[in-house]
């Protein structure tokens, strides 16, 4: 048994699935949400200011927020798997979730700096 | 770390040179190909919001590059990737909160949900192409 032990081994294999399941749930209630106002912002049912109207207030940043750390989470969680079933070699496996990690951050941080200085 | 060669050379699930392909097989490898293609999209968004935050002139390009052919193949990928990533996701959350978890019934659900996203891919087309 003492062979399993290695980096992605199942250590912590429950709290990821769990936390994959939760963030799961939570982007189930708001990501159609955001798919909605990406329609009809499309189709020219919504303009610019009624975007800032839907947006620019307190609750609508706690939820894209929420929303923002359950996509990254999620994201971070499921490609991780895939990394760890499909890149068989150690050193890739850690540099590409390494490096996954440190772009999603950015991305994350870049995301809520354009969504809490919006409006102002 | 014994024998690390001959134990992690190897993908571990789904194998797919193992298995015959079945339909919760090709449900399970569509909810992965799909999530993929949503994070590779990722730079998109981004760019979206910031035509959505930024000026009016912003704004003006990002709904002029929507509307070109590239911008509405992209929204149909998204879109498709999205809707059977939703569908399948509420699969698997039912399949973990012990509902529908017979062979026959994981099957049959991975049927409905792709054939969901093919209804969808198709009114999707039709929408985007209008």
């Amino acid at each position: 048994m003492k062979l399993i032990k290695e980096p992605g081994s199942a250590r912590s294999g429950f709290r990821d699935w769990y936390l994959q399941r939760l963030s799961a749930v939570v982007l189930a209630v708001l990501l159609p949400l955001s798919f909605v106002v990406l329609i009809l912002v499309y189709t020219g049912h919504l303009d610019q200011f009624g975007l800032l109207d839907i947006v620019d207030n307190f609750v609508s940043r706690l939820l894209h927020t929420i929303l923002i750390i359950a996509l990254i989470v999620h994201a971070y969680m499921g490609l991780k798997v895939m990394i760890e079933d499909y890149v068989p070699v150690i050193g890739w496996r850690v540099s590409l979730i390494g490096g996954m990690l440190v772009l999603m951050s950015g991305f994350g941080i870049w995301w809520l700096a354009i969504i809490w200085a919006w409006g102002g | 770390m014994n024998d690390p060669g001959r134990l992690t050379r190897r993908s571990l699930s789904p194998r797919l040179s193992v298995y015959r392909w079945q339909p919760a097989m090709i449900a399970s490898l569509a909810h992965r190909v799909s999530g993929l293609i949503l994070v590779l999209f990722v730079p998109l968004y981004l760019w979206i919001l910031h035509g959505m935050t930024g000026s009016t002139d912003d704004f003006e390009r990002m709904q002029q590059w929507l509307h070109s052919g590239l911008g509405r193949l992209s929204l149909w990928f998204v879109g498709v990737a999205l809707f059977y990533h939703f569908c399948n996701g509420l699969r698997f959350l039912s399949i973990d909160a012990g509902w529908c978890e017979s062979r026959m019934m994981m099957r049959l659900s991975a049927r409905v949900v792709i054939a969901m996203a093919g209804v969808a891919a198709l009114l999707l087309a039709v929408l985007l192409l209008g």
